[in-house]
């Protein structure tokens, strides 16, 4: 049972949160700068169709890791089971710019040079915010399900592998109704895309995430400055 | 293997083989077609797990498949679809094998009664080249098996379905085309904006699929029939074959747990009757429709035939994502600079595997004008073919303008055109046998235009008469390989007339002849003209305004020149291309009669110049602010009385190595290290112009991204300042196989390689790589970098040396190539 992609045109990009992904870390930026990275957010957000989808399942924990109801997805690892604990149901979702934006960020990175590093920037916010309309979307329909959502949990993170990423998209419809496809290695194209799993719960949960589980944890460089890659 | 140049066994087409006499008529326009509905939704009313591979349901429930199919036919589906829309052998995996789904979904489909059985191929499920990871000849030959299958097994129609990428669309039909002798439907899908995901419109999607000879083009899935209504519009304006529409039933909601749909059946049927009446002829549904929206279309079509419909051909030519079309005294530009004759630096580039320099001529003439870009790889030294296609790869990818694929070489041709997104034009044949005997079947298989030189054997011939008599020649040859007559378009070739004078104005009669005569397109390259003489561009700019006056569709030109520009902006208000002279108004508004020279520099401003340590403290100053503009005329400046290595020893590098030291310290970020990389580049780039030695002389180096990962922005920032530091960058890009590393480094006597990696999934391909370097290319040092990599880490995978960032890489390869 898919479910069309939803979109909006007014999805907005964070400009500070564009900033902090390329490292900015206080430093003095020239007018010329603010105005070039004013610019590739504003370019990013014209040329990009950002879509969502998710669905909502019930979960069992199994002996080879959370099943997730009526799907084929089986979620292996420690790490999710723990993000799962108590959860009654879980929410599958994905997010993504579009391959519009995949076109211009490889066209940029023909090119080189920092507009191509500004424009990636752009978009990974811009799937941020993708993911995070993708997100109350989920919290609402939770809230009138008396159901109470925890953060979102991506594979790659912590031990939930990647090899995961067909399964979603699979289940999703994501490649029909947001051209989300994954390659060999289960990277996904658009790479400006999100995947992630959030757990539904009876009890109110603590909806921020942590570095613990994250793989980049012991050399991340947002990390180490006190300013990690979720807010 | 390339089946027409290199004689791989190639189906005669002429030989389709069609069902029965009502599926003729079908093909001929005669009669409807209903076909079916949703077989996913119903699969998953019958309780299909999300995620599940529903293709595997024929082998292991085919009473349930044959059961769906059998309700479709009991509402009125004369075809009924095979449950194979993704059995092809990516996605099945190990499950099955693709000739076990197909032998299953066909019978199945057989046993429900049904008129006739289309077997359904989808997309492959990964996105190709350039784009995504998997190459044009694994899809074609994924499809390939699928297509095998279904002829082998009893079906009467390919139906190639839900494609968004046009090229993915190309490798199916190709597939199908050269392996079976049945129909091939094609139909793409198409999002709220009018065009699939990756950006194809339906003009471009059914003037391409067309060309390419399929026996009926449109639309599946997508939208609600009501918002599909543009879209099937533009289709019906410009395909040559019947038209499908497979509309969804409305988009799908989840409601309480369940998918609903927002369109009903009557409502289905009112949005599709126009579409009939406009000449629709097959229908059928997608996601969500039932047998009682067959119900529903079948007795609409009853006892009807297809509306009649009148398209009126036209000269096109195609990317995936644009269609230039010549109508009435239309005229448009295809830019010239893209070939190696005559242009050393293009050529050297070339040779040495660099195509990104083709790339930029590609932006700057899209940016500059051109309509059409010609492409031209003809060195003697080189692998015509690969580097062809490849090259033609490369500039769609950056570039969304059609292109003439140009080359004496019918393998380099079909090589390129082949795996072109879209449909291009072919430059040329001649009036030779030999040349006619071998490309015409090129362009007619591969569905391109064509471009006829009017000469032959025996060379040029001076008058218009036998010009004429070449090119009827030529039409004659393309009208016997069935190339419709609006795809050939005939170049009359000029001649330099300080050398050949008295032949100009027969060139010019002969362009009017040809259109009068044979009522083809014409196309000419115009700058062979002042071949000798002085003021080159005023010589070009007269003839090419002669040559419109005379006919002329399609100059070959460099739209860079601003002469030529004037003269093509001038006329398209003449032959009210621009309608109202808007655009022509909009650039000319301010117009200075002084001609700025193509391609010299902008003078620096006025006031006295500065002495050379004033300019030698801004250059310093606008690198290391990043100030990229001022730059080249900075360096100008300082070359008055400085020569290049010192402007670089003892400004440029200076400044970058500035810039690297506040990077290092936290006070500047990524940005501002990249943004003075930029403007160092600029000021490389004046030098470079001068006396072309003053880089590239500090060694090269290989860099890649390595297999399995696609994230290559670090990457790309390391070559930037590698460049910057004087190195030869040579930049195998993501996705890269060991083997690959290993054979550039040798080929290129290189002894730094740079290795990135962004995934802890894809490290252990870095390791590999590393291996495989220090096995083959013992000399050859490792540096590696990527976000999920420590000092640590880096050692116990054997590199070299770990660069935390593009500043240390820099460093490092300083050390080593010093």
């Amino acid at each position: 049972m898919e479910s069309a992609a939803q979109t909006t045109p007014s999805l907005h990009i964070d400009r500070s949160q564009a900033l902090h992904f390329l490292g900015h870390q206080g430093q003095d930026v020239s007018d010329a700068l603010v105005e070039r990275v004013e610019r590739m957010c504003a370019h990013c957000e014209r040329v990009s169709q950002p879509r969502w989808l998710y669905r909502i399942f019930p979960i069992e924990h199994g002996q080879h890791g959370v099943l997730v109801q009526g799907t084929t997805i089986v979620l292996e690892g420690s790490d999710i089971a723990a993000h799962l604990d108590g959860a009654r149901s879980c929410a599958i979702m994905a997010a993504t710019c579009g391959l519009a934006n995949e076109r211009e960020l490889q066209r940029l990175a023909n090119s080189g040079g920092v507009d191509a590093l500004l424009f990636d920037a752009a978009g990974s916010a811009l799937a941020e915010a993708a993911a995070d309309a993708c997100n109350a979307q989920i919290v609402e329909e939770a809230h009138a399900l008396g159901l109470h959502a925890n953060w979102r949990y991506g594979p790659g993170y912590g031990d939930l592998p990647l090899d995961v990423q067909p399964a979603i998209i699979r289940v999703l419809g994501a490649d029909k109704y947001a051209g989300l496809t994954a390659t060999d290695a289960n990277l996904l194209v658009p790479a400006k895309s999100i995947t992630a799993i959030v757990g539904l719960f009876d009890e109110p949960q603590d909806s921020h995430r942590s570095c613990n589980s994250c793989s980049f944890s012991d050399f991340c460089n947002l990390k180490k400055a006190g300013t990690p890659c979720y807010r | 293997m390339l089946p027409i140049t290199e004689g791989a066994p190639l189906r005669d087409r002429g030989n389709l083989r069609v069902k029965d006499a009502y599926l003729q008529g079908v093909l001929e326009g005669r009669n409807h077609l209903v076909f079916d509905g949703a077989m996913g939704s119903m699969l998953q009313a019958h309780g299909l797990a999300a995620g599940e591979i529903p293709e595997l349901l024929c082998l292991s429930d085919p009473d349930a498949i044959r059961g769906i199919h059998q309700s479709y036919v009991d509402a009125g589906s004369q075809v009924v679809t095979t449950n194979t829309f993704g059995a092809n052998e990516r996605k099945l995996g190990d499950a099955a094998t693709v000739d076990e789904v197909f032998e299953a979904a066909i019978s199945c489909a057989r046993a429900s009664g049904a008129r006739y059985v289309a077997a359904d191929i989808g997309p492959t499920g990964a996105l190709l080249e350039p784009m995504g990871t998997l190459p044009f000849d694994e899809a074609y030959e994924l499809f390939r098996a699928q297509a095998v299958a279904a002829e082998r097994f009893g079906a009467d129609i390919v139906i190639i379905e839900t494609m968004t990428d046009l090229l993915e669309a190309k490798a199916a039909v190709l597939a199908a085309k050269e392996h079976t002798s049945l129909p091939i439907f094609a139909t793409m899908t198409f999002d709220e904006t009018g065009r699939t995901f990756l950006g194809t419109d339906p003009v471009t999607a059914a003037t391409t699929l067309c060309a390419l000879g399929v026996q009926a083009v449109g639309v599946n899935c997508s939208l609600g029939p009501q918002a599909l209504q543009p879209v099937v519009a533009d289709i019906l304006s410009v395909a040559t074959c019947p038209v499908i529409v497979q509309a969804n039933a409305g988009m799908p909601q989840v409601r309480d747990g369940q998918t609903v749909y927002s369109t009903t059946p009557d409502d289905y049927v009112a949005a599709v009757r126009p579409m009939i009446e406009a000449g629709a002829a097959i229908v059928g549904g997608c996601c969500g429709t039932t047998p009682d929206y067959i119900a529903r279309i079948a007795r609409e079509l009853e006892g009807r035939a297809p509306a009649p419909r009148s398209v009126k051909p036209a000269c096109t030519i195609t990317s995936a994502q644009r269609t230039v079309t010549l109508r009435g005294r239309e005229i448009a530009v295809i830019g010239e600079r893209i070939n190696p004759t005559g242009r050393k630096k293009l050529r050297e580039a070339l040779i040495a595997g660099d195509l990104e320099m083709a790339v930029g001529d590609a932006i700057a003439q899209a940016e500059a004008g051109a309509d059409v870009l010609d492409v031209n790889a003809g060195l003697p030294d080189i692998d015509e073919a690969s580097t062809l296609r490849a090259l033609t790869g490369k500039i769609q990818a950056a570039c969304t303008l059609p292109l003439q694929i140009d080359s004496t070489d019918p393998r380099a041709l079909e090589a390129a055109v082949r795996s072109y997104a879209g449909k291009p034009l072919v430059n040329s044949v001649n009036g030779a046998q030999e040349t006619l005997q071998a490309v015409l079947p090129i362009v007619k298989h591969y569905g391109c235009a064509v471009v006829g030189l009017t000469l032959d054997e025996d060379g040029i011939p001076p008058s218009a008469e036998e010009r004429l008599a070449i090119a009827e020649r030529i039409v004659a040859a393309a009208d016997a390989h069935g190339i419709p007559r609006h795809d050939v378009l005939i170049d009359c070739l000029a001649l330099s007339t300080a050398t050949n004078q008295r032949e100009t104005l027969q060139i010019l009669d002969a362009i009017a002849l040809v259109k009068q005569r044979l009522g083809v397109r014409t196309v000419l390259g115009v700058s062979n003209i002042s071949f000798g003489l002085p003021a080159r561009p005023v010589v070009n700019a007269t003839f090419l305004a002669g040559a419109l006056a005379a006919g002329l569709d399609m100059p070959i030109m460099n739209p860079l020149e601003p002469r030529y520009r004037e003269v093509v902006d001038a006329w398209r208000v003449l032959n009210a291309q621009d309608e109202a002279g808007g655009n022509f108004i909009a650039r000319y508004a301010t117009y200075n009669a002084a001609l700025p020279d193509a391609g010299t520099a902008p003078t620096p401003g006025s006031g006295a110049a500065p002495g050379a340590d004033e300019a030698g403290a801004s250059l310093y100053n606008l690198v290391v602010a990043g100030n990229k503009g001022p730059v080249p005329a900075a360096v100008e400046r300082m070359l008055q009385d400085t020569d290049a290595m010192q402007v670089i020893d003892e400004h440029l590098i200076p400044a970058l190595d500035e810039v690297g030291a506040r990077f290092e310290a936290g006070t500047f970020f990524l940005p501002q290290l990249m943004a003075s990389a930029e403007a160092a580049k600029a000021g490389f780039d004046v030098l470079r112009r001068g006396d072309g030695q003053a880089q590239d002389g500090k060694g090269s180096i290989v860099l890649a991204t390595v297999k399995g990962d696609i994230h290559d922005i670090g990457k790309n920032i390391v070559k930037m300042l590698l460049e910057n530091y004087g190195y030869h960058v040579i930049d195998l890009g993501r996705d890269v196989d060991a083997q690959d590393i290993v054979d550039a480094a040798r080929a290129h006597d290189c002894k730094l390689v740079g290795l990135s990696a962004l995934m802890t999934t894809t490290v252990k391909h870095m390791e590999e790589t590393i291996r495989a370097l220090h096995e083959q290319a013992p000399d050859v040092q490792v540096m590696v970098g990527g976000a999920v990599l420590t000092e640590a880490y880096a050692r116990s995978i054997g590199a070299d040396f770990y660069a935390k960032d593009a500043a240390e890489g820099a460093r490092f390869a300083g050390e080593v190539l010093r």
